[in-house]
């Protein structure tokens, strides 16, 4: 622990050097430099011109163009409604010169947010290109001034394909990282801070901004009238119940049954691994749908469970309700979860047992043999051996696949697609009593067009995410693997 | 319990008694059938087969007392996770188009399932056409992964620039998110781009942010030496010129790696898909979806049938490639730490 520390504080003043160091070197380029290189902060490329680099000069300039013209068409119409998120409704109107019904210029709120959105990723990249495009100015201002030669155009581009093959190969990829993962990231966030809901859709209607309102709701446990309180505060306990024991279950489950396959007696080992593998080879959606017809409340378990007077017993011993005629293996509250646990162990218990086994063989048989000289028990050898070095190991893994138990949407919505819900409360909000946050995030969506609120609870879990990420993340990427194992 | 339902049960119970023994040997051959899905990643050939069987089974009555309880207990476990697989091989053999409720196995066999899946396609079932839908978008979401994960993990790995360390920071932070959290707003994104409903909007959310996916990868790149490229450098290679002419000959299981899994995400992905395909859109989904959408609550007596001969069809490639990449599935879940 006190390693971590100490590389987070040596590193703390570094950044924050390099983060001066920026603005310093902006301003000391931008006082010491030319008057083209002062120029060229109200007319990107202007430098370029002036030191006969006219290709470079040409590109800064045809993208101070594109963002001007941006600016004005889409940028500034759209930031200037930002705040209101538009005021004019769409309306139908006679245009007695078409002599025909037609639209208003109406505000579409969505559009208004996005666009803004957009608008603000490109203002960042072009400040960026802005401090860039001054710095770099005046190096070659010194350059110049020293005499030096200046890359031509041809060596700048080769320099692109050399050096800097990074920014050429990056590019590209990233965009497409900033485009769909991290601007939905942050427009979900602001949505939820909006009203957009079923009776907020554009471009019909207009959506504005809400405050915490929606969030206040979500945590509004004592409200009689709205449901969504007492729905979080259901679903959230069921996630993390579920999150838990998918994990754990999965984990030691998958850490026995590689060891049991991998004990010297087993034959075949690779035999019964693929069996193993083979049901989660399969595609989930196939699998899953098809368990939950298997378990259906007059499907075939519960024909053989009749047959075999299971279902007679489980009534006895009161786990069945004497008044149905069948197990409801996915209708009963209690039923249903534990059964979701079971399946999910099913599917879990391969993928961990699949991880286990290459790090079980990476163990050193040496380890063993000692620790049998010493008289250690076979329990004291997995105690003591087997399970720190898979802990260490699997770490990370274990963290993240408690996030992803907790958005596990497949199971849970492959399983129960056909359940209806008898707790008014919960059916008010389109909540089923065993979604995780992550289903009922999607049938808040699909179902009830409650953007507002599925994009809250998208937050929340958002920020339940960070927390387990950050975590994970320490290990990953910051953790001292070498050091314990490898000595 | 009434006349009627009583009835009703002691026939059933009859009826499956009489099949007790017809419903074993189906068991057993169900399992025969699954011996060649399996046996060519076995290696179970010749003489180590003979060695097994004949030697290794007779040694001392101790260890062939452990040796029963241990293969007893796998051939029980391994029957409980085969169970529904077997049920559904069986199920697509049925001659009753809804689920079946009665026997493990369906009474009379026929192939017409398969027959109705390919050929007799109607509104709701249109198996052909999902078939090609996601094998189009499947190619493209491969072609497009591939290099942008190669695109990203070969800078990572290979080159120093100053950003490099906070890029990879940010990408495992983002990796670790699940995709659901982001999916409204590209959900919307794509709608004002006016591709919702489409393939081409398939093909964008499953290959835009694959760059992310770089890891394993990158632990591949690591692996090769640096002297190569610096002895390339030294003779006045370029970086262009390394990570074509060295590192991507060097490159092909990774690639071939890389390759698989982004053509597999659009057959086993359900989620993305059912979000952006409107459910009456049958002639723009893919088979995920169409075959979900079969088993709605008034389609799943006529469709279940079909619904398990689509399942095996999909099934079995997929299953056999996920077989074959088990070994570097792994490392990807585990980061490479695991190195089996």
């Amino acid at each position: 622990m006190e390693q971590t520390n100490a590389s987070v504080l040596l590193k703390k003043p570094k950044l924050r050097t390099r983060f001066v160091n920026y603005f310093k070197d902006l301003w000391l380029s931008f006082t010491k430099g030319d008057k083209y290189v002062k120029l060229s902060a109200l007319f990107l490329g202007v430098g370029f011109f002036k030191r006969k680099q006219t290709g470079k000069g040409i590109i800064y300039a045809f993208l101070q163009l594109l963002f001007i013209l941006f600016m004005i068409f889409i940028g500034i119409p759209n930031l200037v409604k930002l705040s209101t998120l538009g005021t004019v409704e769409l309306e139908v109107i006679y245009d007695p010169v078409l002599r025909d019904n037609v639209f208003n210029d109406y505000d579409n709120s969505f559009l208004i947010l996005l666009y803004s959105l957009i608008t603000m990723a490109f203002i960042l990249f072009m400040t960026i290109l802005w401090v860039k495009n001054i710095r770099h100015q005046y190096h070659i201002q010194i350059k110049v001034e020293q005499g030096e030669k200046l890359p031509t155009i041809k060596e700048e581009i080769k320099a692109y394909m050399n050096e800097k093959f990074h920014v050429t190969l990056l590019s590209l990829p990233i965009t497409g990282i900033v485009l769909f993962t991290v601007i939905p990231l942050i427009f979900m966030f602001l949505i939820a801070f909006t009203n957009y809901d079923q009776n907020h859709q554009p471009p019909i209607k207009l959506f504005t901004w809400v405050g915490f309102r929606n969030f206040n709701l979500l945590f509004d446990f004592s409200s009689s009238n709205q449901a969504f309180g007492y729905a979080f505060g259901v679903i959230i306990v069921w996630t993390l119940i579920w999150a838990f024991f998918a994990t754990f279950l999965n984990y030691f489950g998958g850490i026995w049954l590689a060891m049991y396959i991998n004990s010297k007696t087993v034959k075949w080992k690779k035999m019964w691994r693929t069996i193993f593998v083979l049901t989660i080879a399969i595609p989930q959606f196939v699998s899953l749908l098809l368990i939950s017809y298997f378990f259906a409340n007059y499907g075939i378990v519960n024909t053989l469970a009749e047959n075999a007077g299971l279902l007679q017993f489980f009534k006895d011993i009161g786990l069945v309700k004497p008044t149905l005629d069948y197990i409801p293996f996915l209708t009963g509250p209690i039923w249903t979860r534990v059964m979701l646990i079971l399946i999910n162990c099913w599917i879990g218990f391969p993928y961990v047992m699949l991880i286990a086994t290459g790090v079980l063989m990476n163990i050193p048989k040496d380890l063993y043999e000692s620790a049998e000289i010493d008289g250690a028990t076979k329990f004291q050898q997995f105690t003591k051996i087997t399970m720190p070095f898979m802990l260490f190991v699997t770490a990370p893994y274990l963290i993240t696949s408690f996030i992803h138990n907790m958005n596990n949407f497949n199971v849970i919505y492959l399983l129960t697609s056909n359940r209806a819900t008898s707790d008014l409360k919960l059916a008010a909000v389109d909540a089923r009593d065993v979604d995780l946050l992550v289903t009922w995030l999607f049938r808040l969506t699909s179902e009830q067009a409650n953007y507002k609120m599925a994009s809250t609870v998208g937050v929340i879990l958002f920020l339940i995410s960070v927390v387990f990420t950050l975590l994970a993340f320490n290990y990953v990427i910051r953790g001292n693997k070498e050091e314990d194992f490898q000595g | 319990m009434n006349q009627h339902m009583r009835s009703k049960q002691s026939s059933k119970f009859n009826h499956v008694v009489r099949n007790i023994g017809y419903n074993l040997l189906l068991l057993f051959a169900a399992i025969l059938l699954l011996i060649p899905l399996i046996w060519p990643f076995e290696k179970l050939i010749g003489k180590k087969l003979r060695n097994i069987v004949y030697i290794k089974f007779f040694i001392t009555s101790k260890k062939l007392r452990k040796s029963i309880v241990y293969h007893g207990g796998l051939v029980i476990l391994s029957t409980f996770w085969l169970i529904p697989v077997i049920w559904l091989m069986a199920s697509s053999l049925q001659t009753a188009s809804g689920p079946n409720i009665l026997t493990f196995f369906p009474e009379h066999v026929t192939l017409e399932n398969y027959v109705n899946l390919f050929f007799r396609t109607d509104d709701v079932a249109k198996f052909p056409t999902w078939f090609l839908n996601t094998f189009v978008v499947a190619v493209f979401t491969c072609l497009i992964s591939t290099m942008f994960v190669l695109m990203v993990s070969y800078p990572m790995s290979r080159m120093r620039f100053s950003w490099r360390k906070p890029l990879m920071n940010i990408g495992v932070i983002l990796g670790l998110f699940p995709g659901v959290l982001a999916m409204i707003a590209v959900y919307f994104i794509l709608k004002a781009a006016g591709l919702s409903g489409t393939l081409t909007a398939l093909i964008i959310v499953y290959s835009a942010s694959s760059g992310l996916g770089y890891l394993v990868a990158k632990g591949f790149f690591d692996t090769i030496p640096k002297s190569l490229d610096e002895a390339a450098k030294i003779d006045g290679a370029s970086q262009w010129d390394v990570f074509w002419k060295i590192i991507m000959p060097l490159s092909k299981p990774i690639i071939v790696y890389t390759v698989l899994l982004s053509f597999l995400a659009p057959w086993v992905d359900f989620f993305f898909a059912r979000i952006i395909i409107p459910p009456t859109e049958s002639n723009r989904m893919t088979v995920a979806v169409g075959l979900f959408n079969m088993l709605e609550r008034n389609l799943v007596n006529s469709y279940f049938a079909t619904f398990t001969a689509g399942a095996v069809i999909v099934s079995i490639p997929i299953a056999a490639l996920f077989i074959i990449m088990q070994k570097f599935y792994v490392e990807g879940v585990t980061g490479g730490s695991v190195k089996g």
